[in-house]
């Protein structure tokens, strides 16, 4: 068929050609000759031109299309534009009126004869009104006022400035032909025009989109904003996130939306997850209605939802590891919904730390872990005996989850029993780690990339220092002293020197104060370190003459049971004289050291808190508990400003370490499932 | 450790080495988390580690798949106390290829080609790839339900850490010996991977079975 056409064509373009020494056509040099290849090659030679132009003729269809819709639009504004006008007009009208008629009355006594005094704005409203879609037909003034400047705000905040809005009104005063004298209502109508477009999202999203989108109209530098505004809310529509909301929901739906436009680094990684796991997409709907629940004004909420957020990536974890976990998942939700310290700040910019990589190797629970001072390495101690070096730069590629695996550069092998503390010295050569059979070993850590399958090199094994008769169970290493302390279940703490020579130091004999559960250095001052018990007794030392110099007022706390009053974990505050302890009975304390007193206690977690890290720029808190979370808090304000749920708990321990990076923005828990996780 | 009518099982900072793990048992169908198999194992060992058939018993509504799996964990993990006690004496100018008998030189499976490293190193590098293998996510995804396909993968890890016994057996024997009596390891591992079939006959080597006896012998000498 086609080659018939074609070949008529051919007939028809041959026929001048085909008249003798006629060559003055398109290629004179060529004869023409009716080869098989000729024709085939001219038929494909037109096919392909006419596939071209069909091609551009749809583009401009398309794009032509896109212009009429966006006419339509702007049609439509304009006439939404006209009849709000008008029926200002009318009110204005009417208003004039009463004031006549008022007038009249008082000059003359009488009134005056008038048609049509009735307000016209109900049935004006609905005369004039052609357009069924407009949800603010009968809004007054005061209401219309509030909410066009909460929509104001809105658009505020997701960087629709006011530069923009100027400009919109700019154009309507232009189509308009009003300036100067209608200023006020203008200015009124532009937002309501912009609060028009955002509050018939739902109906007219497509069409904002779309109008958007054509540059057409649009001034150069309003295109860079709109499209950023555009990919933000693209990108939410995308994932299937309802911008359609309710009006009575609107406030705090917005602020979840406005608020995560904000980072957007947050909702991507979090919705990417959703894309993997259905399950996780249907919590969605559950987390967001949670914030109606305790709603009391939106500047509250900023984190609550951005925290949930984040259960996400964890809950991933764990659902493609066990079903049982997502039910306790949400309980801890729940929970935590009614939770008061979870508040968050009012800061615009925030960063959320979301889980990155899994450690995964130990085939028991995790007990410590630390990072080295500058490399993205780690090192963990796990009960199995074992610690172990990892490379966060050395990912092993998993395509399931969105959490990078990572697995063990070297395994040290020495401990005869769990491993359950660790202190990396401070130029992260080597490390220490002190383990149930008494001992603290030293490990002169190798090269961060060398081959995990590599010889046995024993110069590895550092040696170890003997002392400690039961298990050493806190370790801590002081950059400037070099020097290590660590103390252990026979009541004694340990002061080492990384002298060779003669390590052991000081024996500090502490058994009155009840057994060490953790020291630390001071390091606001100098020549001290502070020691928590299974007593809840809390004491600074010296370090050289090992006298008590404060004793933290502990007493005043009610322990239940001897138990509970344990404290798990101390550390000290890099600058400040401040102290902070993590306990048993779920609290955190923070302490003054010069006067021993209590600063501040709070309910930090649902179950006890095993342990704490500080920043390396004293901000922020780090908190881990039994209860499965990781908590991060402010330090000047003592609120949470993020919750993680992580790790599983194995008999009735779930997370025994969290970590800083010293330089860089990772952090790391150690769990009781033999996983360790950072996060970025 | 009772803290009112709640039982915490925890070992707590300050716990002496003694005390460690020192709790009630639990049942295990009181069990309530994802690691239940792995904590019914090491509350039986604890118990007692010699009495093999109980810890090897498997409860009657475990999956047989995560039974294996989380037991040969264990057994990995009890193995390091071996490999550390071989660290000493185990050196690469004295073993310097992995060897039990005289039949066999083993090659060790950690490289991307089969490589003849020394017997330490064949046993550390056999220890970590099954720690990596056990873990990783492609095989072993979860702890509480096992793939058909990553089943095969437990025979092989049994033979390549079978061979570090028969190793330790033949050229460290007193180690072995010290190490068997403290914790039954090769005897229980041995009753193991019969009960499963999850290796041939011929490679077990080590006579542990009738040799147990003369062995306690030569320990409590």
């Amino acid at each position: 068929m086609d080659e018939a056409s074609s070949q008529n064509q051919l007939g028809g373009s041959a026929n001048p050609a085909g008249v003798a020494n006629r060559q003055n056509l398109e290629e004179p040099s060529q004869r023409i000759q009716y080869s098989i290849p000729g024709i085939l090659h001219f038929i494909q030679h037109e096919w392909a031109r006419f596939e071209m132009e069909r091609s551009q003729w749809e583009l401009e269809r398309a794009e032509l299309q896109a212009k009429i819709a966006f006419l339509n639009g702007e049609r439509k504004g304009q006439e939404n534009l006209k009849n709000d006008l008008v029926r200002r007009i009318k009110m204005l009208e009417y208003a004039l009126k009463q004031e006549r008629a008022k007038y009249h009355k008082l000059k003359y006594g009488t009134d005056l004869v008038q048609g049509d005094m009735n307000p016209p704005v109900e049935e004006g409203g609905e005369e004039v009104r052609v357009d069924p879609d407009a949800i603010l037909s009968t809004n007054t003034n005061v209401s219309w006022k509030q909410s066009r400047h909460l929509l104001r705000q809105y658009l505020q905040e997701i960087g629709y400035t006011d530069t923009i809005i100027d400009l919109r009104s700019n154009r309507v005063r232009s189509l308009l032909g009003i300036d100067g004298g209608g200023n006020e209502e203008n200015h009124n109508s532009t937002p309501a025009m912009n609060g028009s477009d955002t509050t018939k999202r739902m109906p007219d999203a497509n069409r904002w989109n779309v109008t958007k989108k054509t540059p057409s109209c649009l001034e150069a530098q309003i295109q860079d904003a709109e499209r950023a505004v555009i990919d933000n809310f693209e990108f939410l529509r995308s994932e299937g996130m309802e911008m359609d909301d309710d009006d009575e929901d609107d406030e705090p739906e917005e602020e979840d939306d406005v608020h995560r436009l904000k980072s957007p680094k947050v909702p991507k990684v979090a919705l990417d997850v959703d894309d993997v796991d259905g399950e996780s997409v249907d919590l969605d709907p559950d987390f967001r209605f949670l914030p109606d629940v305790e709603d009391s004004s939106p500047g509250v909420l900023g984190f609550g939802p951005g925290s949930r957020r984040v259960y996400g990536p964890g809950g991933e974890e764990d659902a493609l590891e066990g079903l049982g976990e997502l039910a306790q998942l949400t309980v801890t939700n729940e929970a935590d919904a009614t939770y008061d310290q979870i508040s968050s700040t009012k800061e615009n910019f925030r960063k959320t730390w979301t889980a990155k990589y899994t450690l995964r190797s130990h085939f028991d629970g995790v007990r410590a872990l630390c990072f080295h001072p500058q490399e993205p390495t780690l090192i963990t101690a796990s009960e199995d005996a074992t610690l172990k070096l990892w490379n966060l730069q050395k990912t092993v590629p998993a395509k399931k989850s969105a959490s990078l695996d990572v697995e063990p550069v070297y395994t040290f092998r020495g401990h005869l029993g769990p491993v359950l503390c660790l202190a990396m010295s401070g130029d992260g050569d080597k490390c220490y780690s002190g383990g149930i059979d008494g001992t603290i070993r030293i490990w002169n850590i190798p090269s961060s990339n060398i081959d995990p399958y590599d010889s046995y090199d024993p110069c590895v094994v550092g040696g170890s220092l003997p002392g400690h008769t039961d298990a050493v169970w806190g370790l801590t290493y002081h950059g400037q002293r070099q020097h290590l302390l660590s103390c252990a279940a026979d009541s004694t703490v340990r002061l080492w020197s990384t002298d060779a020579r003669s390590p052991l130091l000081y024996t500090y004999a502490v058994e009155k104060d009840g057994i060490p559960t953790s020291v630390d250095f001071v390091y606001e001052s100098s020549n001290q370190f502070v020691c928590s018990f299974n007593t809840a007794n809390c004491v600074i030392f010296d370090l050289e003459t090992g006298k008590p110099v404060t004793r933290l007022d502990t007493e005043t706390e009610q322990g239940s049971s001897s138990i509970s009053r344990q404290i798990n974990r101390v550390v000290s505050h890099p600058t400040l004289p401040l102290t902070i302890t993590g306990h048993e009975d779920r609290h955190i304390r923070f302490w003054d050291n010069n006067s021993g007193r209590l600063v501040q206690s709070m309910v930090a977690h649902l179950d006890s808190v095993t342990s704490l890290a500080v920043d390396p720029n004293g901000l922020y808190l780090l908190s881990g508990s039994h209860d499965c979370s990781i908590r991060l808090w402010q330090l000047d304000s003592k609120q949470c400003v993020q919750e993680i749920t992580a790790h599983r708990k194995k008999f009735d321990e779930s997370i025994f370490d969290v970590a800083f990076h010293p330089s860089k923005p990772f952090i790391a828990s150690a769990g009781a499932d033999a996983l360790a996780k950072v996060f970025v | 450790m009772a803290d009112q009518n709640v039982v915490l099982r925890r070992n707590r900072p300050g716990t002496k080495a003694e005390n460690f793990y020192r709790w009630c048992d639990e049942a295990y169908e009181e069990m309530d988390s994802t690691l239940v198999v792995q904590q019914y194992i090491q509350q039986t060992i604890r118990l007692d580690h010699n009495n093999i058939d109980t810890i090897l018993n498997a409860p009657e509504t475990q999956d047989e798949g995560v039974w294996k799996y989380e037991h040969l964990r264990q057994f990995c993990m009890e193995l390091n106390g071996l490999a550390v006690r071989l660290q000493g004496e185990c050196q690469p100018s004295t073993c310097t290829q992995m060897t039990a008998t005289e039949q066999w030189i083993f090659l060790c499976a950690a490289h991307k080609t089969p490589k003849e490293c020394p017997a330490i190193d064949y046993t550390r590098h056999t220890l970590d790839g099954a720690a990596c293998l056990l873990n990783s996510n492609k095989y072993f995804p979860s702890r509480v339900s096992i793939k058909e396909s990553s089943v095969a993968k437990l025979g092989s890890v049994c033979r390549r850490v079978y061979r570090i016994f028969s190793h330790a057996y033949f050229h460290h024997r007193q180690i072995f010996d010290e190490f068997e009596s403290e914790t039954t390891l090769c005897r229980r591992f041995t009753v193991f991977v019969t009960k499963y079939n999850l290796m041939s006959r011929d490679n077990l080597i080590v006579p542990i079975l009738e040799d147990e006896s003369a062995g306690q012998g030569e320990s409590e000498a």
